[in-house]
């Protein structure tokens, strides 16, 4: 260990899920397998190729979930690399010549495959030519796939428990298996705040910072961290001073979770008792847990994608959503769940050939339902199914027209009418929502509220489309504020028609967890926010510290100001000065990720 | 792309190039041929369909695999 090694340094990154804890690193790599020479009793050989096949087989899930996020996030030629490794994993030389081998020469799995796949690469690397010698990575990375998967109990069983995790990147799968080893919190270098992966570690409760940029690489296993999920920080071997000041603060994180425990049987009631519905989004089943531990009364937004994109292929059967439906809304009942169908985004995961030059603008959401309503059919027929246990609602993603609602509308009539005729239960009178999330529809709401059965406001995409900033492109994901004036006049509008019309609306974007849009939502009059469990404390804590009155007041300011940083700075003397006990999480600029996240 | 449209066939396919010869529905042993632009191969099918995936093959040499020339 050098000098260096030994000096404080702090590597700055994106909180995603909160929290602050201080340990030893765990750095989790590829170098952490060795594979060796290893021979097989013969009794062993038959339990090793159904291993083998099963490494395959988890290996090729990971990638058709690798495909699916690659072809929304990064574009389709990235995408293709993925499926070329996919390809590779039904090769016989992977799944023939290794079973060869294992049978052969009894070597363990990892062994033959190292052997078999070394050969290959070397005859790439060979070539001289840099296009083969990419592809010898591709053949390495299947290799440590497959190697990963046969060596999964032993890898995992490796974590110790009170250790922080620090990876280049971590699959949703992983987080889950070590959150279950009890595990402090989580280091990456890559992801984003709606990563999957960082979904996973906040619906866990597990602190995590991600996009910190080459972390991975500087430190080594048994270093001592802090890691601070509220700020987006990593503190490498921290002095002695900076330890007292981070003991303290994550003292009074952990005073202010406490206090929250005491927020969670309370009403989220504002000073003149005027109540609004919190609600909680998730995409688990496994999460439901989560819905009494944080107080929501109900699911606002249930991401049904998920459930395609784990099982990954979009056959998932009508009698398999079913259970998973049936489960969620048994769980949860009478409070409602909000089941949105299928969102998928440009050609993401659909096995269609053509290439969209730009995915947010193309073939998405209801757009695709409608031309496939193979999946839509089974979708509806499966929530309407579930709704006969429960309070359930469906909502429909990426509306931009009037027409779209209707089309739905009786898609869903129809499903009614053939689960009718085979006999099945469900519930007579299932609303029907719109997401509200193209400018189109906050401008022409008036129409779409004769249509629907309530709003839901995604402000994510509707600030996307309204300020025409695409937030996962780094050179203008500054320009992505969701508080803009713009978008809140958009939100004013679609919550003055749905008034008209009676009917609720409420917001499941990002912005129903960031403190400082509270107050301007409640003042607008939105009836009920969603969001990840682990932010309802602190909003309904706004929540109860405000009345509606200074809501509509703070709500007229911001409608007039002239840009999104006039409206935060407004909030934030407002948070001040009302001692929310939130400053917390808002002294630093990271923090309003916080909020957004 | 080559895999990808033999694999729809169920007729073998080999491709020769020099000495070696590789089974052609097999991704690693296609790039494993490390066939540069300009290299001269030698496609050998057999099998109860092999008229349709010569034709579906030389339909993609002729198309320049799809790229953008």
């Amino acid at each position: 260990m050098t000098d260096s090694r030994a000096q404080e340094r702090v590597f700055a990154g994106i909180a995603v899920s909160p929290g602050i804890t201080i340990g030893p690193a765990y750095v989790h790599s590829r170098e952490a397998f060795v594979v060796e020479e290893r021979v097989l009793d013969e009794s062993l050989v038959d339990a090793e190729i159904v291993a083998l096949s099963e490494a395959i087989s988890r290996s090729e899930r990971d990638l058709n979930k690798i495909i699916a996020i690659a072809r929304e996030k990064l574009g389709e030629d990235s995408a293709a690399i993925f499926e070329a490794q996919r390809l590779m994993l039904f090769d016989d030389a992977v799944r023939g010549e290794v079973e060869r081998c294992v049978r052969r020469d009894r070597f363990d799995a990892a062994y033959a495959l190292h052997r078999i796949m070394g050969r290959h690469r070397q005859k790439l690397e060979a070539s001289g030519n840099d296009y083969f010698r990419d592809r010898a990575h591709d053949l390495q990375d299947v290799e440590d796939r497959i190697i990963r998967h046969l060596r999964r109990g032993r890898l995992i069983s490796a974590v110790d428990p009170a250790h922080i995790v620090v990876s280049e990147n971590l699959t949703a799968a992983d987080i889950i298996l070590f959150s279950r080893r009890g595990i402090l919190g989580c280091a990456m270098d890559y992801g984003g705040l709606t990563s999957h992966v960082s979904i996973m570690a906040r619906s866990l409760g597990v602190p995590a910072v991600v996009s910190l940029h080459g972390l991975a690489a500087e430190i080594q296993t048994g270093d001592l961290l802090i890691l601070d999920g509220i700020r987006g920080r990593v503190v490498v071997n921290p002095s002695e001073s900076t330890l007292t000041t981070y003991r303290l603060r994550q003292e009074r994180f952990l005073r202010l979770r406490e206090e929250e425990k005491g927020l969670v049987p309370l009403p989220a009631e504002t000073l003149d008792g005027y109540s609004i519905r919190l609600e909680a989004n998730l995409e688990l089943k496994d999460e439901v847990s989560l819905i009494p531990e944080y107080g929501a009364q109900g699911i606002g937004l249930f991401r049904t994608e998920m459930l395609f994109l784990a099982e990954g292929r979009l056959s998932v059967s009508e009698e398999d959503q079913f259970h998973i439906y049936r489960s969620v809304v048994s769980a949860v009942a009478p409070d409602p769940v909000t089941l949105r169908v299928l969102d998928l985004g440009g050609d993401k995961i659909l096995p269609v050939a053509h290439r969209e030059h730009n995915p947010f603008l193309g073939w998405r959401g209801v757009r695709v339902l409608l031309d496939k309503p193979d999946l839509l059919m089974p979708q509806l027929r499966a929530i309407l199914r579930a709704s006969a246990f429960g309070n359930v609602r469906i909502l429909i993603p990426m509306v931009t027209d009037v027409a779209e609602v209707r089309a739905v509308r009786s898609y869903v009539a129809r499903a009614k009418d053939e689960l009718r005729a085979e006999g099945h239960a469900f519930a007579e009178h299932v609303q029907l929502g719109v997401m509200v999330e193209v400018p189109s529809v906050a401008l022409l709401a008036d129409r779409f509220a004769s249509e629907a059965d309530f709003f839901s406001i995604g402000t994510n995409d509707l600030t996307q489309y309204a300020l025409a900033v695409d937030r996962g492109n780094d050179m203008v994901s500054r320009l992505f504020r969701d508080l803009h004036p713009a978008v809140l006049q958009l939100i004013r509008k679609t919550v003055e028609a749905a008034r008209r019309r009676g009917i609720p609306v409420g917001v499941c974007g990002e912005l129903a967890a960031n403190l400082r849009a509270v107050p301007i939502l409640v003042g607008l009059g939105i009836d009920s926010l969603s969001m990840s469990p682990v932010y309802l404390p602190s909003v309904k804590r706004v929540i109860r510290a405000m009345s509606k009155e200074e809501g509509q007041l703070l709500a007229r300011e911001a409608l007039e100001a002239d840009d999104a940083d006039e409206v935060a700075a407004r909030l934030d003397r407002w948070l001040e000065e009302h001692r929310c006990g939130v400053s917390f999480f808002l002294d630093t600029k990271v923090a309003t990720r916080l909020g957004t996240s | 792309m080559i895999v990808r449209t033999a694999a729809r066939f169920h007729c073998d396919f080999f491709i020769h190039k020099d000495e070696y010869e590789i089974n052609g529905k097999s991704i690693i042993g296609v790039m494993t041929l490390a066939a540069e632009q300009g290299a001269v191969l030698k496609l050998v099918l057999d099998g109860d369909d092999e008229a349709e995936a010569v034709a579906a093959l030389v339909q993609l040499f002729e198309d320049g695999f799809g790229e953008v020339k």
